[in-house]
Formats: structure tokens, C-alpha cells, sequence
């Protein structure tokens, strides 16, 4: 991990940045002005180049977190630990705007900001589940392993839970839009479908730049926790 | 049918939240770095040679006092952004 | 004796000896119930639909709540570190603690059974009721037993418990839920949420045996 890491970290700083910011402006554009309008729901659907790569990139999120999680209970590294609660934290960032800007999108489309539709609900525990994970994380201090264990467990069980979430809840009648994209002919014209590449490529590098500054605070987080404990050693000694 | 207005609120609500994450990110970033300095120096001074050491007991006063009166409340900073 | 029987029995008896705890889970259960029941009634003339749904929301609370409680006793008796240093399987362990709280539940629950049955004049004590009864609270106090015996040390753990657990178990809630109301007669097809509340409840206890020993190693 740490020839990785040593390799990876220059990236983050110097390469990260402007791809983000150039992924994110050509989604802006590409979303606001070049991608056609729709004509049965008109202008509001271009929430949609943010939304869904948004949603889809959240799951990415969590799943990282329960992969840091498993990583943290095998080696032991608080490393992992900074990477399972920064991608938990952009995950909930992301899920929140995936919950608003679908709100925000429904109120003109089906008439509601709010419905109990499956996937809403879905989504909806997902947040509550990662909420209760950093909120488990945060009762303690950066490198308490006992801690960082407790929460590394209880995001296993959420990850393989979200299955069965979706199962349950998928057998009320669902009111969301079924997916017309994951199709070997997908239903979206050529030019929207290319925008919506374009947000997920600038979704999945503001995620990704986000995580890394947030593991690079938590990091920093646990070396205050490190020098502290440190400093009141030294001085009582 | 067009509905502009939610799909102006619709990114301003997304550019907006992303905002105040970096914001409050880029706070808790320097809050850190400035305890992380203070303790290395507190660190450096705890190291300081025996012999000053011998001069005054514990540590030097002025100093020693002013951390001890200031550590608690950087913890409590530290927690509540923590939370 | 085996160790399983070992830690059951020894979990029985300090459930016994805590026994003020777990009566408070009973009463709390109990004002649950009464309070659903008669604030329903003043909002609607029919209270038997909402019966299912004031059951497992009065179950789940209380045996999160009991959870919380039977691992503070333990913590606080220190028997719990005695028997992580004894040469226990930690698979004995949590069989032995999840048995006990089982238990103690289960006899809660009949009585809140009982209690639905006069308030609601409803025919509650039928097979298909109480199967459903047993493997959704088997499915929960799986997952609150695994919760609430990791990091005992934890601060605030027995207030965050059920923020933890409650999300988790919303589709053993559907199922049950679901369930129940077939049960009863509520509504029609008993099948496929039986079928959803198995799969809950044998996904939460093989996931709860399996990270258990993960989860008190030092």
C-alpha cells in the first residue's frame, strides 16, 4: 500500500483538480446548453445529466467504504479506516443530492417533491444506514481501533443488506423512472446519452478528488489524535 | 411546461451544497494544521535538553501554562467538527 | 456441559438477576402498546388494520431497547471479558448470548400478544402468527445482539443502537408487517413475504455468527 500510495498521491494533488474542473464545466455545459430538450418533460430533465451519474457514483462510494471496511478488519491499517469514513462521507454528500435534485425534479413531473416509490425509499435507508455508520465512526476519536472496527462491521452488514433492502422494498408499485440506459440499445438519443457520459466521467473525478482530500483531513485528524497522545506522555514524563 | 425554475434550483441546490462541503472541509483542513504545528512545537520543547529541564521542574512556565489552558479547547474544536 | 449450554445458561441468570431491565423493556413495551392502541382509536374507528404494524413497531423498539440493556449488565458485571479470556468458542458465546436474549423476548412478546388479543379482539395466538413471531424476532435480535456486544467500550453505543439498527431491518419490518396482516386476514397471500422474512432473518443470523468472532478479536 505504501508504494501505491506514494504514487498515487502526486496524481491527486496535480491531476485531480483540473480534471475536475474541466469535466465539471463541460458537464454544465454540455447539460444546459448542447443536449437537446426533451419534449415531453421539458427543460427540468436536464437534471438528469447530474442525478443519475450522481446516483450511480454513490453506490460506487459506499461500496468502497464496505472494501476499506473489510481491508481495515484484515490488515489492521487506520489508513483504511481515513478511507472507509471519507468515501462513507462523499457518499452521503452525494446521496443527499440525489435525493434533493430528484425532489426538486419530481414536484413539476409528478406533481409531489416526495412519494414512498421504491427506489426513493431505497435510497432513503442508504443515507439513514451510512448516517448511522459515521455517526458510530465519530463517538470516538480518530484512532480508536475499537471503534473504527465497530463501524467497519456495521458497514459490511449495510452493504450486504442493500440487496435485500432493494428486494423488499422493489415489491410495492414503483412510480420511478425505469432505467432506459443499462440496455444493449439503450433509449436515450445519441446526443443526450454522450452528455450523460460526460457527467458521469465529471461525477465519478469530483467524487474521487473529494475522497481524497477528505482522507487526507482524516489523516491529519489521526496525527493530531497521534501527537497528542504524544505531547501528554512526554509531559508527564 | 418547461418548469426553468426548478431546474435552475435543482443545480443551484447541487453547486450550493458542494460549496459549503468544501467550506466547511477547507476549515477543518487549516484547523488541524494549525493544532499539528502547535503540538510539534509543544513536542520540540518537551524534548528540550535535561539540563533546562533541571532549571525549571516541570516545563517552562509560561509556556507550559498557556498549552495547558488552550489544549482543551482545541479538543472541543476538534470534536465538534468531528460530529 | 457443553459451552453453548454454559453461556446460556449463564446469560438466563443474569437476565434473572438484571431482571429490573428487562421489566422495563416489558413496560415499555406495554405502554407501547396501550398508547397505539388508544391514540389510534381516537383518529380512526377501525384500529384491527393498523394492528400489525403497532405490534412490530412495539417489538422491534423493546428489543432494541433490551439489547442495550442486557450488554450494560454484562459490562458492567465484567463478565464479559471473563469469558472472552475463558476458552470459549467465540461462536459458543454469541449463540449462548443471542438464545438468552431470544428468551427473554420471546416471553415479552406473548404477553404483548395477549395483551393486542383483548385490546384489539383480535385472534392473535394462530400458528401462522406465531411462526411469523419467531423467525422475525430470531432475524432481529440477531443483528441487536451482534450490535450491542461489540465495543462495549464504545461511548453513547446504547443511544446509537437503534439510529444502527433500525435501518437495517426495514425489510424484516415489510415482511413482517406483511405478514402478519395475511396472518390475520388483512389481506390476501401469505407466501411471498414469509418467503422475505426467511431470507431476512437467515441472512442476518449466518452474517451475525460469521462477524461475531471478527468482531471481539483483539
Amino acid at each position: 500500500m505504501n508504494q501505491l500510495l506514494r504514487r498515487l498521491e502526486p496524481l491527486g494533488w496535480n491531476v485531480l483538480p483540473p480534471v475536475v474542473g474541466v469535466a465539471m464545466t463541460a458537464m454544465i455545459v454540455g447539460a444546459l446548453a448542447a443536449a437537446p430538450r426533451e419534449i415531453i418533460e421539458g427543460e427540468v430533465q436536464r437534471l438528469m445529466y447530474l442525478h443519475v451519474p450522481s446516483a450511480v457514483i454513490m453506490y460506487g462510494a459506499f461500496g468502497f467504504t464496505a472494501f476499506a471496511s473489510v481491508m481495515l478488519l484484515w490488515k489492521r491499517d487506520m489508513r483504511w479506516d481515513a478511507a472507509a469514513r471519507s468515501a462513507a462521507l462523499v457518499g452521503v454528500f452525494l446521496c443527499s443530492m440525489v435525493l434533493l435534485s430528484g425532489a426538486i425534479w419530481g414536484k413539476p413531473i409528478w406533481g409531489v417533491y416526495w412519494t414512498w416509490d421504491a427506489r426513493l425509499t431505497t435510497t432513503l435507508i442508504l443515507l439513514l444506514i451510512y448516517v448511522a455508520y459515521l455517526l458510530a465512526r465519530s463517538v470516538a476519536g480518530p484512532l480508536d481501533e475499537q471503534a473504527a472496527r465497530y463501524a467497519a462491521i456495521f458497514a459490511i452488514i449495510g452493504v450486504v443488506d442493500i440487496p435485500i433492502i432493494q428486494m423488499s422494498v422493489r415489491w410495492w408499485r414503483t412510480l420511478h423512472p425505469q432505467p432506459i440506459i443499462f440496455r444493449p440499445n439503450p433509449a436515450l438519443p445519441d446526443e443526450m446519452l454522450l452528455v450523460l457520459l460526460i457527467g458521469f466521467i465529471a461525477v465519478a473525478s469530483l467524487a474521487t478528488w473529494l475522497i481524497f482530500l477528505q482522507w487526507n483531513t482524516e489523516r491529519a485528524a489521526q496525527r493530531v489524535s497521534a501527537l497528542r497522545a504524544e505531547v501528554d506522555h512526554r509531559e508527564m514524563a | 411546461m418547461d418548469h426553468i425554475e426548478y431546474l435552475f434550483a435543482g443545480f443551484a441546490v447541487f453547486w450550493g451544497g458542494l460549496f459549503i462541503y468544501l467550506l466547511l472541509l477547507q476549515m477543518r483542513i487549516r484547523a488541524l494544521s494549525q493544532e499539528i504545528g502547535r503540538l510539534e512545537e509543544r513536542l520540540a520543547e518537551a524534548e528540550a535538553p535535561p539540563a533546562a529541564r533541571t532549571v525549571t521542574p516541570p516545563a517552562p512556565p509560561g509556556t507550559g501554562g498557556r498549552g495547558g489552558r488552550d489544549a482543551p479547547e482545541q479538543a472541543s474544536e476538534v470534536a465538534a467538527q468531528d460530529a | 456441559m457443553s459451552p453453548f449450554l454454559a453461556v446460556v445458561e449463564k446469560d438466563l441468570r443474569l437476565a434473572w438477576r438484571n431482571r429490573s431491565g428487562w421489566a422495563s423493556a416489558a413496560a415499555f413495551a406495554t405502554i407501547a402498546v396501550l398508547t397505539y392502541s388508544f391514540a389510534f382509536d381516537l383518529a380512526t374507528g377501525d384500529v384491527r388494520p393498523l394492528l400489525p404494524g403497532v405490534l412490530w413497531t412495539t417489538f422491534l423498539f423493546a428489543g432494541v431497547f433490551a439489547a442495550g440493556q442486557s450488554f450494560q449488565d454484562e459490562v458492567e458485571d465484567g463478565t464479559f471479558e471473563a469469558m472472552r479470556l475463558a476458552p470459549i468458542p467465540a461462536t459458543a458465546i454469541f449463540a449462548g448470548k443471542l438464545t438468552a436474549n431470544l428468551i427473554a423476548l420471546l416471553i415479552i412478546e406473548f404477553a404483548q400478544l395477549l395483551l393486542a388479543t383483548i385490546l384489539f379482539d383480535a385472534g392473535l395466538f394462530t400458528p401462522a402468527l406465531l411462526g411469523i413471531v419467531l423467525i422475525g424476532t430470531i432475524g432481529y435480535v440477531s443483528l441487536t445482539t451482534l450490535l450491542s456486544t461489540m465495543g462495549g467500550h464504545v461511548r453513547g453505543r446504547s443511544v446509537l443502537l437503534p439510529v444502527l439498527v433500525l435501518p437495517l431491518l426495514v425489510p424484516l419490518l415489510i415482511g413482517a408487517v406483511r405478514g402478519t396482516g395475511a396472518a390475520l386476514g388483512l389481506e390476501a397471500g401469505t407466501a411471498p413475504w414469509i418467503v422475505l422474512l426467511g431470507v431476512f432473518t437467515l441472512w442476518s443470523t449466518l452474517g451475525a455468527f460469521l462477524l461475531f468472532p471478527v468482531a471481539v478479536e483483539r
